[in-house]
């Protein structure tokens, strides 16, 4: 009885126990269930977030592209713009490919780079850029352009871009350019300066992961055309230097053989003052004598003298006082212009200068009734010149106004401050001088044509011995003249002080 | 191998400096000696202890080095020529960067080269170089080296580990492997008179040096975690059981091909990124190629069994990185118990690849820096192909890694 009461309770709580596994295990796997649907979910939401990243890489990956392209481009524009300043200060044709160096064509996005400029003369293309390449390769680059010359020449007359992405329907055309030019993308742009001798520049990689787009052709060819520009330019000033070469060559040249040609005249011209100062000491032993005897003559006293005899020893005196004069004269040029007569300079008082003059003229001035003048400005009254000097260019300049002055007529001195210096004129109311003649009147020997000339005796060196005494001061003198209205010959010396 | 004597440097009683000199001129004998003049101008008449050359001569550097030399007499060298030098001048695709230290009493210092670097044991190139390095520094006690390669090398992690295995694990180490990219035909390893390839040098600092490493990239993970199932060194063969190309193919909707002709853009812009344990980032691994059955070359050990995941930077994240570095850096100098003054000196290790993403805003880094460190604080450094820097990570205790797409920081201070 106790047996089967206690398997009873044994049963009971065995089922119940059962019943307890039951409900446990059906809880559990309910949370299973759950936890297998979180999980299931979380798996889902990876997989979908897993998904999304895809999405974000790929659109990532063309944004890094974009703005890869996009950089490029801009780094390129500031190469360009750089490239192009230092192009435009560039004259020098070799200079202008060493402007796009190793740096200028990395920051445009290549890394080799080739130039070549036709040669009409040697008709073939010579190398004038080689960057990425050993000299060997430049050798052969050169080499093989020049055996197909005609196809980079018809390039170049077709005014067209070349490139990788052009000629990807040529496929042998595009393997024959990169071979060559190791490169690969490659853009072959046509240099073409309106004068001189034509082009081709080429860009290239050979990095894979380089592609080149429309733009990269568009940029090349700015920068090919500003190459184009660059050696135009050059040439054009090259031109007009090698013209002002010639035209600075030519005016060397001429004054060399101008310089030469006065040389020759001063040469010449000294030997001529030379000869003319020789001559004239010659002379005035001489003429000492024949004055002398001749005198001695027309005292009388070795012997009564004919009158025909007397009216031709006071013709010997008289042309005897002219011929000293006119070697005196010379020999006074000569001097000056050999600088062997010293200039006493002191300060000179005009007007007593000038007065001086009038009063050892005032016979033949009144003969002729010619009125004087004497006007002596502010600050002009003293010179700095040597007084015997001085007064040899007043006698001769008023001697020679009252040579040239009708009766009646007026002879004014007038002196004035001029700059630095005191300009003094000697004017006249006489027949005046030719324009032609103003400068000539200062030549030895030089007379002016007109009846006056004719009547009135003289030397020609007058004017000439003033010029010499006034540029021996430092001075300048000049004529100026209407004929008919008188003349006026000026003269500046130096102020004192 | 040829032995490569290590020279230990014990130096004279003078005062602690720091002087850069800048030249970008491309004429490399020209800007080594304008440079070498400019920093020992800086030094106003200390005697320099040891000079780091930052170069990116296209050629003439072995020249430029002797031209150097000359200058500074026997004062080691070290440095190696790159891409692009960082200054704080900006960024320069020629010229070279020569920064002079010249050490306070107590400051020891001493540099290496291991050359050859037999491909298949890089591991015992990165012993020799600690080998060397330690060289006379027995009763010293040493505080941080830094270290540089070339371009030979397709990852830096063997010989770091090689390094750190006579180093210490976690011994503070940074440095970075020049970049071959942009202009430049080969890279070099500068030590003393000589530019070397194929090789590694260093130089081991001891005694009264403060430091401080900052090391961040940007990027973010994007998309779900994977597993690497299968992989060795730095080669992975499967990821969640499929062969790893799968992943690359599938994100990019592309087939193997032109996985291949945009690996660069996509290395750059998309690599894998490592899930590190209290690590404020992923540890970033560049793809350096596809191979024939689908596995995946990457720049740096990727652990079998790893979480990996696919990274996305902008150029935002990019520069907020800098600015994060920079300030990490700084943080890690002035709580050195040694208490520096200031901030003496900053060197740059840059991934060319954040400079092939920033693109146009790539300067941007350097006025970043210059905000952070100061604008008259020396800053020289190089565009990299992959970085060695220690995590933050209590867990990984200070221990060295070799990363990819960081600006990398090391301020230093007497």
């Amino acid at each position: 009885m106790a047996n089967e009461y206690l398997f009873n309770i044994l049963g009971i709580t065995l089922i119940l126990a059962i019943l307890a596994l039951v409900i446990t295990l059906w809880t559990k796997m309910e949370k299973i269930k759950e936890l297998q649907l979180i999980t299931d979910n979380l798996k889902r939401s990876l997989n979908e977030m897993d998904e999304q990243a895809k999405l974000i890489v790929r659109t990532d990956m063309e944004l890094n592209k974009t703005q890869e392209e996009l950089d490029k481009k801009i780094t390129g524009l500031y190469t360009l713009q750089r490239l192009s300043r230092a192009l435009n200060t560039t004259l020098e044709e070799n200079s202008i490919f060493k402007m796009v160096d190793g740096s200028t064509l990395q920051d445009l996005g290549f890394e080799r780079a080739a130039a070549f400029l036709w040669n009409h003369n040697s008709r073939e293309f010579v190398l004038r850029l080689s960057l990425g390449y050993q000299n060997e390769q430049s050798a052969v680059i050169t080499q093989t352009v020049n055996k197909d010359k005609d196809w980079y020449n018809a390039v170049i007359q077709r005014l067209r871009t070349v490139s990788s992405l052009s000629l990807d329907q040529d496929k042998a055309l595009k393997e024959k350019i990169t071979r060559l030019f190791l490169a690969d993308p490659f853009i072959i742009v046509p240099i073409l300066p309106k004068e001189g001798d034509k082009g081709f520049f080429i860009v290239g990689t050979q990095s894979p992961e380089v592609t080149i787009t429309e733009g990269d052709e568009e940029l090349i060819a700015i920068l090919t055309n500003q190459l184009g520009q660059a050696l135009e330019n050059a040439r054009l000033f090259e031109d007009t230097w090698r013209a002002q070469q010639d035209l600075e060559n030519k005016v060397e040249e001429r004054t060399q053989a101008l310089s030469l040609a006065l040389d020759e005249v001063g040469r010449i011209s000294k030997r001529k003052t030379d000869f003319i100062s020789a001559v004239s000491h010659e002379l005035r032993t001489p003429l000492t004598s024949i004055k002398g005897y001749a005198s001695i003559l027309l005292t009388g006293k070795l012997g009564d003298i004919p009158p025909e005899a007397r009216l031709r020893l006071e013709k010997i005196n008289r042309h005897s006082d002219e011929l000293t004069h006119l070697v005196n004269d010379l020999l006074d040029i000569s001097r000056i212009q050999s600088g062997k007569v010293a200039m006493k300079q002191e300060p000179v008082n005009l007007h007593t200068a000038v007065a001086a003059v009038f009063d050892l003229l005032a016979v033949q001035l009144k003969e002729r009734q010619i009125d004087t003048g004497l006007e002596i400005g502010q600050d002009a009254a003293f010179v700095y010149a040597d007084a015997n000097q001085l007064s040899r260019v007043f006698i001769n300049l008023i001697g020679n106004a009252l040579k040239f002055t009708p009766e009646k007529g007026k002879i004014s001195v007038r002196t004035h401050l001029a700059g630095d210096m005191i300009r003094i004129d000697v004017c006249d109311t006489g027949c005046g001088i030719s324009e032609d003649a103003k400068e000539a009147v200062f030549e030895e020997f030089y007379r002016v044509d007109n009846a006056i000339n004719q009547q009135v005796k003289g030397t020609g060196l007058g004017l000439s011995l003033v010029k010499n005494i006034v540029e021996a001061h430092g001075g300048k003198i000049w004529a100026e003249s209407k004929p008919g209205n008188g003349a006026t010959f000026s003269f500046t010396l130096a102020k004192p002080g | 191998m040829p032995v490569t004597y290590a020279t230990l440097m014990t130096t004279e009683k003078t005062q602690a400096k720091i002087g850069l000199g800048v030249s970008t001129d491309a004429e490399a004998i020209r800007a080594a000696r304008d440079a070498t003049r400019d920093a020992l101008f800086k030094l106003a008449g200390c005697k320099p202890g040891l000079a780091l050359v930052f170069s990116a001569f296209e050629s003439g550097a072995a020249n430029a080095l002797k031209a150097i030399a000359a200058l500074l007499e026997d004062t080691p060298i070290i440095g190696c020529n790159s891409a692009a030098i960082l200054t704080n001048k900006g960024i320069s695709t020629s010229g070279a960067a020569v920064m002079l230290f010249a050490f306070p009493e107590g400051v020891y210092c001493n540099i290496a080269a291991a050359r050859d670097i037999d491909q298949n044991l890089t591991h015992s190139s990165g012993g020799e170089l600690g080998d060397k390095l330690l060289y006379g520094f027995h009763n010293i006690p040493r505080d941080f080296s830094l270290f540089f390669s070339d371009t030979s090398l397709a990852t830096g992690s063997m010989l770091l580990e090689g390094l750190q295995d006579k180093l210490g694990s976690s011994f503070p180490l940074a440095g970075a492997c020049a970049a071959q990219e942009l202009h430049l035909p080969k890279t070099y390893v500068y030590y003393n008179q000589e530019a070397i390839w194929n090789a590694c040098a260093g130089v081991l600092w001891g005694g009264k040096l403060s430091y401080g490493f900052g090391s961040q990239h940007g990027w973010k993970p994007l998309g779900k975690p994977r597993t690497v199932t299968s992989a060795t060194g730095n080669i992975v063969h499967e990821i969640d059981a499929t062969p790893a190309v799968e992943v690359y193919k599938d994100y990019f909707a592309v087939d193997t091909q032109h996985l291949k002709k945009d690996l660069r853009r996509i290395s750059i812009f998309y690599p894998i990124g490592i899930h590190l344990a209290g690590e404020q980032e992923y540890l970033l691994r560049n793809l350096l190629s596809v191979l024939e059955d689908g596995s995946l070359v990457f720049q740096g050990s990727v652990p079998q069994a790893s979480q990996i995941r696919l990274m996305i930077g902008t150029k935002e994240s990019c520069l907020e990185a800098t600015r994060l570095a920079a300030a990490d850096a700084k943080r890690g100098l002035y709580s050195s118990i040694l208490k520096p003054r200031g901030t003496q000196g900053v060197l740059i290790f840059d991934s060319i690849s954040r400079y092939l993403l920033l693109g146009r805003q790539a300067h941007r880094e350097i006025e970043l820096l210059r905000e952070e460190f100061g604008p008259d604080v020396p800053l020289a450094g190089f565009y990299s192909q992959g970085e060695q820097a220690p995590l933050h990570a209590f867990g990984y205790h200070g221990k060295t890694y070799f990363l990819n797409q960081t600006i990398t920081a090391v301020a230093i201070g007497m």
